[in-house]
């Protein structure tokens, strides 16, 4: 595996069905080793540009190169890829259906027996593997369709919204597991629309907006890039000043504290002496990272 | 190429593993030789109670030959001796056939209106089931009339009629004064036998490849039926349990789609296999048997190569209509969408199963020709001139070939209907775009 190099490379990739542009010349790095977010809201693209990275769909133009070489039939072995869309033989028995899918793959014999039994008590599932699917709930199936994913042992992990679905315990369990891989000098590109969950567990993210990029980075340099922008703030009164446009560009008031996004030019000290002035009593106010749902928001509207 | 392995072992083992192949395969002919049986059993049922029938014979002479014409048709059909047989060959030993109790009435010294009278009674006190008066110029006229409690009892009435019809005839020509060895010599039965000029000369074919080739035929028929569906549900399971883009991102469209056809296909073949051993088992168990107590059965000399064409043929038809039912299945979201969008393969698959006579009748016609060519009817009608009069061996390869190229395009237009339609997920696909999906990449 090329270290520290890149292992997914999209140039200037197109894909339209018929009148509908589903990606518009996308290029972009994907470094080994890293966490890398697919981020955007439905509709922006992220599935397609998935597929044809696993060789489902082939582009229009642009090329992708997978481990330094072009994709084929072949790189599909190295890739694990949990889609959105995703079910399982309803059936069979969860120990026939990691088989297959591994063999599918062009991985068996002992070597994927144990790794089935490795993952099964990974996800606290081991007295389930001769079960057939449909005996299973519906969260445990989706951890079993997750180890489809990565039952070969693949050097690309791409996960399509993997957590939708999944209740608050599962979520942390697949999460330390994806961190895991990471660890373990695994790529991983998660793709999401929700902003909460890739602030946790991504390192690069890219934005999609309807078939564009608007963004790609660190998730740190564009947080730093940013700037400590945005003041939680906790306090009664004040209203007429938290609404001046000339100081809060936009304001979130959650159930007891509100969010300010701070115009441009203005600063958080003009903010919080207009506040003591007006005769607010101020219970919190702290400077944080603009979240990355505000970022996200932010682009938008600029490239707009 | 290990991938489609990967494919048909799955298809295969799921399904053989499962309950309901074994339940239909030990099921199916149980009920099958029911649907035998049943309607036999039934009409031997009322044998029970022979019919009481009076009969007044004002002719004097017909209540014996009556009485014998009745009975010789119960004794074994196989004896020239009663010239009946001939005549009225179509009727096998029928079940209560002959199952009549007479009784003459004699007039005394009534008038036939105080027997009738009588004869009434006794039928509404049920000491007879029934009476027939045969009226004095009953020979002439042929002209009798049947009285019974039960006007819907069509198969008493019409055994009578054959035997009052075979006894007048007897009597007739005992008064036209023709003598036993006559009469036996006059009803003597036709025997009509089939010789077959082949290629090498004169031999003798007794209909036996003939009925083997509908029998395939029919298999096959059988075959489509039952797995058709089966391709149908394996195409459409991926899109039912959303594994279709895991797989895709794994496996090629054709391998995949090849693959479950395999799979399924040898699940068919592992049924028939053991339903044709079984019989087979119970067919030579039954020729020794009957072997054993002298009666020989000739099994049909067929020459080898036709075996083998046999198998050739059987299997294309059975792939080119499931093939079809993989198109569909690629086209449609559900299993109901595709059972209606499967109903006029049956209609094809019964239509090309009737092209079996035109053709057997002029096996040589350029429209036999034709047929033994087209893929839907190439087996059922390339079977037949095989066995009637044997096409030159270019066009019986070049039916297989167009049948199993045939199959390869269907499949591989059906992987590209099957990605396309998976990838824009949501309805089903009418025709025409099932032809844009398959052009498309």
């Amino acid at each position: 595996m090329v270290a520290n190099g890149t292992t997914v490379k999209l140039d200037r990739v197109s894909k339209s069905f018929g009148e509908f542009i589903a990606v518009r010349e996308l290029s972009l790095d994907v470094r080994a080793g890293r966490v890398f977010g697919l981020l955007g809201p439905n509709g922006a693209g992220k599935t397609t540009t998935i597929r044809m990275i696993v060789n489902i769909t082939a582009p229009d133009s642009g090329s992708i190169s997978l481990f330094g070489r072009q994709i084929d039939s072949t790189t599909q072995d190295r890739i694990g890829y949990l889609p959105e869309e995703r079910g399982l033989y309803r059936r069979m028995r969860v120990a026939d259906q990691l088989r297959f899918f591994a063999e599918l793959k062009n991985v068996r014999g002992k070597e994927v027996e144990k790794k089935i039994d490795e993952w099964l008590e990974r996800v606290k599932l081991s007295e389930w593997k001769n079960k057939r699917s449909i005996e299973l709930s519906k969260g445990m199936q989706q951890k079993i369709q997750f180890i489809t994913s990565v039952i070969h042992d693949p050097d690309l992990l791409i996960l399509d919204e993997p957590f939708s679905g999944l209740d608050p315990i599962n979520v942390e369990l697949l999460k330390e597991i994806v961190l895991d891989l990471k660890r373990s000098g695994k790529t991983i590109i998660f793709s999401t629309h929700q902003m909460e969950v890739a602030e946790k567990v991504c390192d690069d993210i890219c934005l999609l907006n309807r078939s564009r990029k608007i963004f790609e980075g660190s998730l740190r340099e564009i947080k730093r890039s940013f700037g400590r922008n945005s003041v939680a703030v906790r306090c009664e009164g004040g209203d007429g000043v938290l609404d001046d446009p000339e100081l809060v560009s936009k304001l979130v008031r959650h159930a007891d504290e509100a969010q300010a996004l701070l115009a441009p030019g203005a600063d958080a000290q003009t903010l919080l002496k207009r506040l003591l002035t007006s005769g607010a009593v101020i219970g919190k106010f702290e400077m944080v990272e603009p979240s990355l749902n505000d970022i996200f928001i932010t682009k938008v509207t600029e490239s707009a | 190429m290990r991938k489609f392995l990967a494919v048909v072992k799955r298809e295969y083992v799921q399904r053989v593993r499962a309950k309901m192949f074994i339940v239909t395969t030990i099921l199916l002919p149980v009920v099958m030789s029911l649907f035998g049986l049943v309607p036999a059993v039934i009409l031997s049922i009322d044998a029970g109670s022979p019919m009481r029938v009076a009969v007044l014979d004002q002719t004097g002479k017909m209540y014996g030959p009556l009485r014998q014409a009745v009975a010789s048709d119960d004794t074994d059909q196989d004896t020239p001796a009663t010239p009946q047989n001939a005549n009225n060959g179509r009727t096998p030993a029928r079940p209560g056939l002959g199952n009549f109790i007479f009784e003459q009435v004699y007039p005394a010294n009534q008038t036939p209106e105080q027997i009738r009278l009588n004869l009434d009674r006794r039928l509404r006190e049920k000491q007879i089931d029934g009476y027939v008066i045969l009226p004095p110029d009953f020979l002439d006229h042929g002209q009798a009339e049947f009285f019974n409690r039960n006007p819907g009892d069509v198969i008493s009435r019409r055994m009578l009629q054959s035997a009052l019809n075979r006894a007048v005839r007897e009597q007739r020509l005992v008064e036209a004064k023709v003598d036993s060895r006559t009469r036996q010599d006059l009803f003597k039965p036709v025997e009509l036998q089939a010789v077959k000029i082949g290629a090498a000369g004169r031999e003798r074919d007794s209909g036996g490849s003939f009925a083997l080739v509908f029998g395939i035929g029919f298999v096959m028929y059988l075959a489509i039926l039952m797995y058709g569906q089966v391709v149908l549900g394996a195409v459409i399971e991926e899109k039912e349990t959303r594994i279709a883009e895991i797989l895709f991102s794994s496996v090629k469209p054709f391998p995949l789609m090849m693959g479950k056809l395999v799979g399924v296909s040898l699940v068919a073949l592992t049924q028939l296999a053991i339903w044709g051993l079984a019989f087979s088992a119970f067919a030579l168990y039954g020729v020794n048997l009957l072997a054993s107590r002298g009666l020989s059965t000739n099994i049909p000399s067929i020459p080898f190569s036709h075996y083998l064409y046999f198998g050739l043929f059987f299997l294309l038809g059975y792939f080119v209509y499931a093939t079809i039912y993989a198109l569909v299945g690629s086209m449609v979201t559900t299993a109901q969408e595709g059972g209606q969008l499967a109903m006029p393969i049956i209609l094809i698959l019964v239509i090309s199963f009737y092209l079996f006579f035109p053709v057997s009748r002029s096996p040589d016609s350029s429209f036999s020709f034709w047929v033994s060519m087209i893929p839907f009817s190439a087996p059922v009608a390339m079977l037949v001139r095989i066995v009637t009069q044997t096409p030159p061996f270019w066009q019986i390869a070049l039916s297989l070939l167009i049948g199993f190229s045939s199959v390869l395009v269907i499949m591989w237009i059906a992987s590209r209907v099957y990605r396309v339609g998976m990838l824009m997920y949501g309805k089903r696909a009418s025709i025409p775009e099932a032809v844009r999906w398959a052009r498309q990449a």
